[in-house]
């Protein structure tokens, strides 16, 4: 049963495109263009939001909150700190804080009258119920930290009074406050937390403090926000506090990207969840916007595995690094609305630089590579050293869906300088047995909000990732990685991070692409005023619908 | 009691039976399908490159869902809980499988119910037709069901969701439970399911319009349409009753695409995203369900058979010799 399903669900996907071009056409009657231009906000209506699939289920902290659920949890929750595109922290439920000189201890001033919708004030106590849950979980009850917290070197958070909060650390931790404006930060009342996960996994039951509360959903289909009347306590960056202009938000579950865009187009939803990259340039001249906010994090590119062949070879290591086409790349699979990487952090992380040579496209480089270190090209077309075929398998990574367009031309790419690579199709299901199967290159998304949470991820350092394999056997990088997790002030890390990212280039440890964008949004244009947050959240918060 | 009334108690009794059988080898086969393939509802979702946790991490929680035991210990408890009526708690979303697949049931059933009488109604459409049509129509109308078969489900729900709901507006693909949305989406489901349907139905009455019985009826002046109404229609309909019990499965199937293309909530659906995540508990639900109905549309098949045709005798041959 269940490989016919499989089959018929890629088949589904694969065909979708088609079938979208063909509603495409059967419905391209222009929008309204009337109702453009008011930009004074209005009170009132409705939105209505198309998204895939809320499948990860309602337990907040049992696992990392995937974009379709953190959207929604976005707007039932508030978060303590603000966090804009570009990473600049701004403040929300905590309306200041404080750090000592080497940034292990925190402590955080709460807005005052802020309350969770059951009544219960969002207070000192309830903020440290929250850091704890964040920060251990409670594997007793199953449910986890959240992936991101700095919890290794946690000590406490105590209240000193009802809206003052002291967070001490072990060492220094300068991503602390910006972990608090990550999407697994949302604040939970009290109840809510001490609640088994059977009750937690009931969506009425999880109680949030945000400008929306939930009015009636069914599982699996569809889900009834509405204003929350006295809510006051939104973040300035967004320019406005009060309660929301909409009176309900309501998501609806539709899982073909096709069906979406056609409802999008043909009127009956405002804004809908990932188009396909190449419908933009045709949604856009029938009057839509398409919206492809960048995240802060890591661009899209691969992880190398320096202990499986053929990428414990330095020479093919920078053969990849410099036989790939990015131009190409962008030309062919995106629109002007991608960016180029210029390296392995998106360009909106403050810390990014523009390390682009180390990784430029340049043939002869990686052909000379290869030849210097033996790789012999044969009548195949292929390069073979010792009689060993110089070919890569590599699996999209299905949390990406244009990454399979991607893989298609980066082998043909590679082709033409020798290297053979495999393309293997796996679902999300199968995506974790291919991440252990420990191979050669594996696709990376992942978003952070600190760039210090580099340091925690590269080597096997501090209960690190080891993202490369290298254990700790390259001191340098070791060293990098120590001196980040160890800054105790901003200006001394970025020049570190520099140092990191020229580092991890030169040895090819990582093969950037482009700057990733995961989320797209279609609107219609009736629909005003919506802003994305540093993680390319949708926020409708201070959306409006014109007449 | 007759020997016909307690051959007939015997047959329902023993394929009562064998059901029970078959519902218990589904579960146990497809727990093992299940546990075999790589990753669960738990372990993906806190491997998901976004979540960041750490090995020990994922571990602790593994071992809280009792993942970390062997297949076949996780087989007896949960066998231990599905004979108490226990279908335990759904490892993606964490609320309980009951809730879950009885919430998606109804609207299932109702869009697999309303597609069979529709299958039927054009099944039943395509044969009265090609019976009782001159000859050139009807030979194009024969054609159809290889059209409806050839064409994939998915093709048939977008065209008609792109005519009749974004070009017509006739409904709106947000109220996807409307009578309206409703019908076209059990229309897609019955465009493909219909055509084995009148395939056999067509076949079966080329066969019955040759028997003497018909002939003769025939030659004693009665009209085509009486011959057929009267004499024709009740046996021909005999190989389509097997037929509409394993279409159910069909339906079942179908269901899942049809469900996702017009953003209905159902147990298609709910396949769906537990096969994608590997939501053991869910799945292992659904096949069950899904053995418990076939089995019982089997049943109800097999035993009116019998009422269909007096000379499918339930009782043996001896039986009848003794009485």
């Amino acid at each position: 049963m269940t490989s016919t399903l499989v089959k018929r669900r890629s088949f589904l996907t694969g065909t979708g495109t088609l079938a979208a071009l063909a509603i495409l056409t059967a419905c391209g009657n222009k929008p309204d263009v009337e109702s453009v231009g008011s930009s004074t906000p209005v009170r009132g209506g409705a939105l209505t939001f198309l998204i895939q699939g809320f499948d990860a289920g309602w337990i907040s902290s049992k696992t990392s909150i995937s974009s379709y659920e953190g959207n929604l949890w976005g707007h039932l929750t508030d978060k303590l700190v603000y966090v804009n595109e570009k990473g600049d922290l701004s403040p929300w439920v905590a309306e200041s804080w404080e750090e000592n000189s080497d940034a292990t201890e925190f402590v955080l001033h709460l807005q005052k009258d802020v309350t969770f919708s059951d009544g219960s004030p969002v207070d000192a106590n309830a903020v440290v119920e929250n850091i704890n849950a964040w920060a251990v979980g409670d594997a007793e009850r199953g449910i986890a930290k959240v992936g991101l917290f700095p919890s290794a070197n946690f000590e406490s958070a105590k209240a000193t009074d009802t809206r003052t909060v002291k967070v001490n650390f072990s060492s220094p931790t300068l991503g602390f406050i910006a972990t608090l404006g990550y999407h697994g930060c949302i604040l939970l009342a009290p109840a809510t937390l001490k609640s088994n996960t059977d009750e937690q996994a009931d969506l009425a039951k999880t109680i949030g403090s945000g400008p929306f509360t939930l009015k009636s959903w069914q599982q699996g289909e569809s889900y009834v926000l509405q204003r929350r009347e006295d809510y006051s306590w939104g973040p300035k960056a967004l320019g406005y506090s009060g309660p929301a202009y909409l009176d309900t938000l309501t998501y609806k579950v539709v899982r073909d990207a096709s069906v979406r865009t056609s409802t999008v187009l043909s009127g009956q939803a405002d804004v809908s969840f990932n188009v396909e990259p190449q419908e933009i340039d045709s949604l856009i001249s029938q009057g839509f916007s398409v919206s492809t906010p960048r995240y802060l994090g890591f661009v899209d590119g691969f992880q190398v595995n320096t202990q499986t062949f053929p990428t414990n070879q330095a020479s093919v290591r920078q053969a990849l690094q410099h036989g790939i086409d990015r131009q190409e790349i962008l030309s062919t699979i995106y629109t002007q609305d991608w960016q180029a990487a210029t390296t392995f952090i998106q360009g909106t992380v403050p810390e990014a630089g523009d390390f682009a040579d180390y990784f430029a496209f340049d043939q002869q480089k990686a052909t000379d590579s290869l030849e210097k270190d033996g790789w012999k090209l044969e009548s195949d077309g292929y390069r073979y050293k010792d009689g060993k075929l110089l070919e890569i398998t590599l699996a999209a990574n299905p949390y990406v869906p244009s990454d399979k367009a991607v893989d298609e031309l980066i082998a043909q790419q590679l082709q033409r300088i020798g290297i053979k690579l495999n393309l293997k199709v796996v679902d999300v299901a199968n995506y974790s047995a291919w991440q252990n199967s420990e191979p050669p290159l594996l696709h990376t998304s992942r978003s952070f909000v600190d760039v210090g949470t580099v340091a925690g991820i590269l080597t096997n350092r501090n209960g690190g990732e080891d993202w490369f394999k290298l254990g700790d056997s390259d001191q340098k990088l070791n060293k990098l990685s120590d001196q980040i997790a160890q800054a105790r002030n901003r200006e001394e890390r970025a020049k570190v991070a520099d140092d990191l990212q020229k580092y991890v280039l030169d040895q090819a440890y990582f093969v950037p692409l482009v700057q990733l964008v995961q989320r797209l949004y279609l609107s219609s244009p009736k629909v005003r005023g919506i802003q994305y947050n540093g993680l390319a959240y949708a926020n409708f918060y201070t959306a409006w619908v014109t007449q | 009691m007759s020997a016909r009334l307690s051959g007939y108690r015997n047959l329902v009794l023993s394929r009562l039976g064998q059901g029970i059988v078959v519902i218990f080898l589904a579960y146990v086969l497809s727990f093992i399908v299940v546990s075999v393939l790589p990753g669960d509802a738990i372990t993906n979702s806190l491997r998901d490159p976004q979540s960041g946790l750490s090995e020990e991490d994922i571990a602790r929680i593994v071992a809280f869902y009792g993942l970390d035991k062997p297949v076949l210990i996780q087989l007896l408890l949960a066998l231990g809980r599905f004979v108490s009526g226990d279908l335990g708690i759904s490892l993606q979303s964490g609320l309980p499988v009951a809730d879950l697949v009885f919430d998606a049931l109804p609207s299932t059933a109702f869009l697999a119910l309303t597609a069979l009488i529709l299958a039927l109604v054009l099944a039943v459409a395509i044969v009265v037709g090609v019976h009782l049509l001159p000859p050139a129509a009807a030979g194009v109308l024969r054609s159809v069901p290889s059209f409806f078969l050839s064409v994939p489900n998915f093709v048939i729900g977008l065209i008609l969701i792109s005519i009749f709901g974004f070009t017509l507006h006739t409904f709106t693909i947000t109220e996807p439970n409307s009578p309206v949305a409703t019908f076209f989406a059990a229309l897609t489901l019955a465009i493909p399911v219909s055509a084995p349907l009148a395939e056999v139905l067509v076949s079966s009455l080329d066969v019955e319009t040759r028997q003497d019985y018909a002939l003769v009826a025939r030659s004693r002046g009665l009209s085509r349409v009486k011959v057929f109404a009267r004499h024709l229609l009740k046996p021909s309909a005999l190989p389509s009753v097997t037929m509409v019990a394993l279409l159910i499965g069909e339906l079942l199937g179908g269901a899942v695409i049809t469900e996702t293309i017009f953003g209905r909530n159902g147990v298609g659906t709910l396949v769906q995203r537990s096969v994608g995540a590997g939501d053991q508990p869910v799945l292992l639900a659904v096949v069950v369900l899904s053995a418990v109905i076939f089995v019982l549309v089997n049943l109800i098949a097999d035993l009116s058979v019998p009422f269909l045709d007096p000379r499918t005798s339930v009782t043996k041959k001896k039986k009848d010799l003794v009485s």
